[in-house]
Formats: C-alpha cells, sequence, structure tokens
C-alpha cells in the first residue's frame, strides 16, 4: 500500500500543480493551459482529429515498415560482410545524423503526395534498427555457437539457429525506439510540404492563431501517437520474450569480428558513398536539373555561379546563428545531465521519481514540443536554447542513469564496505564508471541538438540555418535549399565525428574502449 | 555396431601470439584414447585441456599434428553424427525449452527429429528432469541447466563424447550425484569419454585412465592408469586405494 502510494504521488500532484497553474494562467500569461482545459478544447476539435491523425498514422506506419524492413536486411548483410559495412559506414553515420527537416523542402519538392512523410519516416527508423540488427546478431552466446558448430554446423545453420533468433529482442527493442521517430519524421515532412492533412499540417496552422489549448492538444495528440506505438512494441516484446530474458547469456562474446585497419581505399569509399548515392538518387529519379541540385550542382552554386559570393555570405552568416547556440545548448544539456545522474546516485528516490518522466519525454515528438515552448518562452534566442537543452537533456540523462544503473553492486558496495562515504564512492566508482555513457551521450545528441536549434529557427526564431531554409523553400531559391541541407547533414556528421574523436581519445587514454 | 571409434591424437603443438607475447598453448600433446575407453584430462588453469577437446572437435585449429576419431578427421566425423559434446557452460538456447534444446542436435546433423520424441523424453528422465520437458532454460537451477546440456550430448546416441568441466559449476553434493549418473550412463553407451576436468576425484571416480597436464607450455606429462574394479560405488569415495591414486595424481600436478 504504502509503495503503491509512492509510486503514484508524484505524477499525481505534477497534475495536480499543472492543473492549478493552468486554471490561474500563471504560466507566461496562459500559455500553459490547464490539462482540463485542453482536453476539452480536444473535445471541441474532434470532428477534425480523425482526418489528420490518420494522414499521420499511415504516413509514419508505411515509413515504419519501409525503413525497418531495409533496416534488418542491411543489418544482415553488413553482419555478413563486413566490408560493404565498412563502406556504408558513411551513408550509415550521414542517415543518423542528418536533421530531417533540413531534407523536408529537398523531398517535398521533388517528390509527390505522401511519399516524403513515407520517406522521412523510413529515414527516422532506419538507423536505430540497423544497429539494433547488427548489435542482435554480433552479441550472441559463443557457447551455444560452439555446440552448434561442434556437430559440424558452419555460418549458416550458426546464423540460423543461435544469432537470428537471438537477435529479436535486439531488433524489437529497435523497433520500440524506433517508432516515435517514425512519428516525427511524418510530422516534419508536413511541415516542409503542402498537403492539408496531417497532425504537422493541423500544428503548422493552428500556429499562428494564438491558441494555447488547441496546440496543446494536437502535441499531446501528437505524443500520444509516438508513446503508444512505443507501447506497442514495448508490450509485444516482453509477450515475446518472456522467460527468454531471464537467463543470461554467455558475457564473453564473440571476438570481435575480422577488426583490423581499414584499408584506406575502403575508409575513401565510405565517405564517397554518400555523394554518389546521393548522384544515383537524382539520375535514378530523373529529377529536372533545376530542381534536384547534384554535388556539383551545390559546389557551382557556393562558389562558381554568379551570385556565388552572396550566397556565401548569407551562409555563413545562418551558421555564426546556430552553430554557437548548438553547441552552448549541447553542452548545458549534458552538463546538467551528467550533474543530475550522478548525484542522483547519492539520493537513489530522486532517480526513481525522475527517470520514468525523463524515458517518457523520449516519445515526445520534438515538433509537437517546440510550438509550446514557443509559447511559454516568446520567440527569442532563450526558446532555441531551451530546446536545445531538453533535446540533449533528456536522452542524455536517461542514458547516464541507465548505465550507473548497470555497474554492478559489488563494486558499488566495495567502496562502502571500508567505510567509505557516499561522496568518495561517487568519485570513485559512480564518476569513472559513468564517463563513457556521457560522451556515447555527447556522441549520440549532437545531431539531434542541431535538429532543435534548427526546427526552433524554423517555427520561432526566424534565424540561423532553419529560417534560411524556410525562406529559400518560400523564394523556391532551390540552391540554397539544398545547400543548407548538405551543409546541415555535414555539420551534424563533423559533430558526431568529433564527438567520437574526443571519445575515442580519453576512453583511450583511460584504457577503456569506445562503446559503438 | 559400428566401426570402434576411438580417439587419435598425435602431435598435437599450437602456438598463440597476443600482445607481442607467445604463449605456447599445446606442445606435441600425443594421446590414444581406445574405443569404449574413458579418459579423464586433469591439469591446472590454462594447460590447453579444453584447447585438446575444441582441437578433437575442429573447433579450433591446431599448427601441427593430427586429430583422427574413428579414424577419421574431426569435421567429417562430427558432421557424421560421430562425436557428442557437452561444455563447461550449458550453452542452452534461451527461447527454447528443455526438450527442444537436446533436440539441437539432431537439426544441426539434418536428422529427423520427430521420431526421436521418445528418445529425447527418455534422455530427459535419465537426466532426472522428468516434468520440465517444455521449461525454458531461464526457468531452471544451473544444476538442472547443467544436465539438459548432458542429456543434449547423449542425443545423437554418439560413438565418441567429450566433456569439457561438465560439473564444474555445480555444487559438490550434486557433482557426486552426476559422476555415479555419468559413469550408469558411459557403461550402458559404450561411448569413448574424453572427460576435461579439474577434479583429481572425479577424474580417478569415472576414468580408466587419467592424463595429467601442466602449463608453460601445455602438455601431457603422465598417463596414469586407474585399476579400479567396476561398476564403481559411491562408498569408493573414502576407500585408501582411491586416495592413493588421487594422491599420486596430486604428485604428478604439483610436481614441476
Amino acid at each position: 500500500m504504502a509503495g503503491d502510494l509512492r509510486r503514484w504521488l508524484p505524477p499525481v500532484l505534477l497534475l495536480l500543480a499543472w492543473e492549478v497553474a493552468g486554471r490561474l494562467d500563471l504560466v507566461a500569461s496562459g500559455a500553459l493551459p490547464a490539462l482540463s482545459e485542453i482536453l476539452s478544447r480536444l473535445w471541441q476539435d474532434r470532428a477534425d482529429y480523425p482526418a489528420h491523425v490518420s494522414a499521420t498514422l499511415a504516413a509514419s506506419g508505411l515509413g515504419f515498415v519501409i525503413g525497418n524492413a531495409l533496416a534488418v536486411l542491411a543489418g544482415l548483410i553488413f553482419v555478413l560482410s563486413p566490408v560493404t559495412e565498412r563502406l556504408a559506414r558513411g551513408v550509415n553515420i550521414a542517415i543518423f545524423t542528418l536533421p530531417p527537416i533540413a531534407i523536408a523542402p529537398i523531398l517535398t519538392l521533388t517528390l509527390d503526395g505522401m511519399t516524403p512523410r513515407i520517406v522521412l519516416a523510413a529515414l527516422g527508423v532506419y538507423f536505430v534498427t540497423m544497429q539494433a540488427t547488427v548489435t542482435g546478431l554480433t552479441q550472441y552466446d559463443s557457447r551455444a555457437a560452439d555446440v552448434v558448430r561442434a556437430y559440424g554446423g558452419g555460418r549458416g545453420a550458426v546464423l540460423r539457429l543461435v544469432r537470428v533468433r537471438g537477435a529479436v529482442p535486439a531488433i524489437l527493442s529497435g523497433f520500440r525506439v524506433a517508432a516515435p521517430n517514425a512519428v516525427l519524421g511524418a510530422i516534419l515532412a508536413e511541415f516542409g510540404g503542402g498537403g492539408r492533412f496531417g497532425l504537422g499540417a493541423y500544428l503548422l496552422g493552428s500556429l499562428g492563431r494564438g491558441e494555447p489549448d488547441r496546440l496543446w492538444g494536437i502535441g499531446l495528440a501528437a505524443t500520444l501517437i509516438a508513446g503508444l506505438s512505443y507501447a506497442v512494441f514495448a508490450v509485444i516484446s516482453r509477450r515475446m520474450l518472456g522467460a527468454s530474458l531471464s537467463l543470461s547469456l554467455n558475457p564473453a562474446g564473440p571476438e570481435a569480428e575480422a577488426g583490423g585497419r581499414m584499408s584506406p581505399l575502403i575508409g575513401l569509399g565510405a565517405v564517397a558513398m554518400p555523394f554518389v548515392l546521393w548522384w544515383v538518387i537524382l539520375w535514378v529519379m530523373r529529377v529536372p536539373e533545376m530542381l534536384g541540385k547534384t554535388p556539383w550542382g551545390v559546389f557551382d552554386y557556393l562558389f562558381l555561379a554568379e551570385g556565388a559570393p552572396v550566397a556565401r555570405e548569407r551562409l555563413l552568416a545562418a551558421l555564426a546563428e546556430t552553430l554557437p547556440i548548438t553547441l552552448a545548448g549541447m553542452a548545458a544539456g549534458l552538463a546538467f545531465a551528467f550533474g543530475l545522474a550522478v548525484a542522483g546516485r547519492l539520493t537513489p528516490t530522486f532517480t526513481r521519481v525522475f527517470l520514468p518522466v525523463a524515458i517518457v519525454t523520449q516519445t515526445m515528438p520534438l515538433v509537437a514540443l517546440t510550438p509550446l515552448l514557443v509559447l511559454l518562452l516568446g520567440r527569442g534566442t532563450a526558446v532555441t536554447l531551451w530546446i536545445t537543452i531538453s533535446v540533449t537533456f533528456f536522452p542524455a540523462y536517461v542514458m547516464i542513469a541507465q548505465g550507473i544503473a548497470q555497474v554492478p553492486r559489488a563494486a558499488l558496495e566495495l567502496p562502502r564496505a571500508y567505510g567509505a562515504s557516499g561522496w568518495r564512492e561517487l568519485r570513485l566508482v559512480t564518476l569513472p564508471a559513468s564517463l563513457p555513457w556521457l560522451f556515447a551521450a555527447m556522441r549520440l545528441t549532437a545531431p539531434r541538438a542541431l535538429l532543435g536549434v534548427m526546427i526552433a529557427e524554423w517555427l520561432a526564431t526566424g534565424r540561423g540555418l532553419g529560417n534560411l531554409l524556410n525562406q529559400s523553400r518560400g523564394y523556391l531559391d532551390f540552391g540554397m535549399i539544398w545547400t543548407v541541407a548538405v551543409v546541415s547533414v555535414m555539420l551534424s556528421v563533423a559533430l558526431y565525428l568529433a564527438a567520437l574523436w574526443i571519445e575515442r581519445l580519453v576512453m583511450t587514454r583511460k584504457g577503456i574502449g569506445a562503446m559503438e | 555396431m559400428t566401426a570402434p571409434a576411438g580417439i587419435a591424437l598425435s602431435g598435437l603443438s599450437k602456438t598463440f601470439t597476443g600482445r607481442g607475447k607467445r604463449i605456447e598453448a599445446l606442445r606435441d600433446v600425443t594421446l590414444t584414447c581406445p574405443p569404449g575407453s574413458f579418459t579423464a584430462l586433469i591439469g591446472p588453469s590454462g594447460c590447453g585441456k579444453s584447447t585438446i577437446l575444441r582441437a578433437s572437435l575442429g573447433l579450433e585449429p591446431v599448427d601441427t599434428g593430427r586429430v583422427e576419431i574413428a579414424g577419421r578427421p574431426p569435421a567429417q566425423a562430427t558432421a557424421a553424427g560421430l562425436t557428442g559434446v557437452a561444455f563447461q557452460d550449458a550453452g542452452l538456447l534461451p527461447w527454447r525449452s528443455v526438450s527442444r534444446n537436446i533436440a539441437l542436435p539432431l537439426e544441426v546433423l539434418g536428422r529427423d527429429v520427430g521420431s526421436a520424441t521418445g528418445r529425447i523424453r527418455d534422455l530427459i528422465t535419465l537426466v532426472g528432469l522428468s516434468g520440465y520437458e517444455d521449461a525454458l532454460p531461464g526457468e531452471l537451477s544451473g544444476g538442472m541447466r547443467q544436465r539438459v546440456a548432458i542429456a543434449r550430448a547423449l542425443v545423437s546416441e554418439p560413438r565418441v563424447l567429450f566433456l569439457d568441466e561438465p560439473f564444474g559449476a555445480l555444487d559438490q553434493i550434486l557433482r557426486r550425484q552426476m559422476n555415479i549418473e555419468l559413469q550408469r550412463i558411459w557403461a550402458e553407451t559404450g561411448a569413448t569419454t574424453l572427460l576435461v576436468t579439474h577434479g583429481i576425484d572425479e577424474a580417478v571416480f569415472l576414468a580408466d585412465r587419467v592424463a595429467v597436464m601442466q602449463a608453460n607450455p601445455g602438455r601431457i606429462v603422465e598417463v596414469i592408469e586407474i585399476d579400479l574394479p567396476r561398476p564403481r560405488e559411491p562408498s569408493l569415495f573414502s576407500a585408501p586405494h582411491f586416495h592413493e591414486l588421487c594422491d599420486r595424481i596430486a604428485g604428478v600436478l604439483h610436481g614441476g
């Protein structure tokens, strides 16, 4: 009974506070309506929702299926052929880091109808599931594989009997994490496209009218869809795995497959691949030259064409606005997350209450959040910074807190057994143990930080790369649309690689391998 | 009955190179196990016992030397279903029930699983797991999982049985019980058996001959015949001659 109370009390109190604050217009003069007000508005608007919700669901659902099918297939190919994996690494990183908002305009200009939404949803799920598939297929129980091989089973038999089924839990958890991404991708494409239906279109149409309760309602609906899709896969994986999960597998996984150094030729191929793919897709789809810029077209626009100096100047000005705030927001978000997660070791109750809240925010589509933050914080630079902090803080916190939770109890208790204080235990065990997770979080949230900044710039502040993209879309300045897309993807990749480089540097010095 | 199936290892050598250091895992290991015999391989950690067993099964390549199982190279012998194996770690597939885990070797060998249902049930009874046919490994204790692995090793009716410290993770009481069971199973099947162990009493109780190994480089230093009459009863564990043999092996192990 007491345990139940302790579990339910914090959320109930939170909802109660929300209700009171909303009713009394305490936050930003009514920008945060009470939950009951939002729900009653939802009820009033109920005739609008089915068309929008079903449009978003259809696009994200189709994208989810296609993206995941491709991802599982790609993961399988990468595991079977390491060379292919090396060659595709550039493409994979580009897909992982690319801010969907940057390529949304290109997709809506070159593709028809629902296709851009489907593509963006598929791109959103691809990397997560591909990575999960590779991890699942690589980290199999080597003892079970030995048994199969001891009866004359070859690679095929090991793959079929041990590895494929063994990868199912990992793939399912990939689906679970990917599901909200599909919703996010579809909504972002709706922003860039001219479609009438879809939650993104609805949101964009309602943004100018200054009705907080409706915006919150749409945000709630989007979160609900994303959250439900997450929950569906959580339930499926629990059902499917059941008791088979509780057996701890042989932790000494198989030896890293054919490590070795990457031949420079393959490295070069990995860098060239995204550009080649870009070219080939344009060529195969017969996109008109004016609409679809090739890598050479972008280079021409920036350096050779008549208006090149002006274009460069505008781009650099936008970058000068976007980059500092991205880095500052990321640093603040990470520092905050690290501090809170580590301090959480000293006050376990806090972690127990806060971690679920932080996990829930993972399913909240960023686009739904942004207008709400705009309402709360206005259209100044502050909103950009807050969005960036929040998109880095929550995932980083979840990651670091869960990482700390994985530290073996015995390791945590050892200093205590010798009479160490909480602080000393923190310094000796928790801090070093959570460091790898901090770096992993840095690497994984860097692209999200840029995405957050660009969405805020596009929707709210009218500055930086996001705004430049939105403007160019209005003027049908195709050269600039492509340029911003390419530059923001490259920037994102650069941030990712920089984070990876720092991670490797520190971890090597500390003698811990970087976590892929 | 097919042709008698023994194990013949001749001149096995293997060297690992890791982080600039050369480790001689095996040096000129020669061992012959006659058909139907029970041989125990004993030695300190890292002396290459498991490497010998893995090499015999073709799981690990050797630098020089030859392995013959029933007169055939390991790859042929294993693919023909002549061998059975149980490792120290049960290595069960967590998503398969007990019966389906036991059936795994049959699937790998491409044999009919359906017609073996009765046999699998008998094996489950043999290892004392009746009633657990449909349990998942996650629902079993460590000792029960290990017994599943033993049943799995027997399902293909092997002529040659390889056991790599199969009871290493069990407590002493259960271990004794499993030793007595294993002796009975071995007597019933007549399979040539090679047991890797670090338990001296286990080796003496079960084996016809104990091959004692030493590390750096990994090699067999002496083969000791165990002349205790069969069947061996549990009371043997406290017999003076049993302890003499144990002491002799301990002497060779620590001898140098």
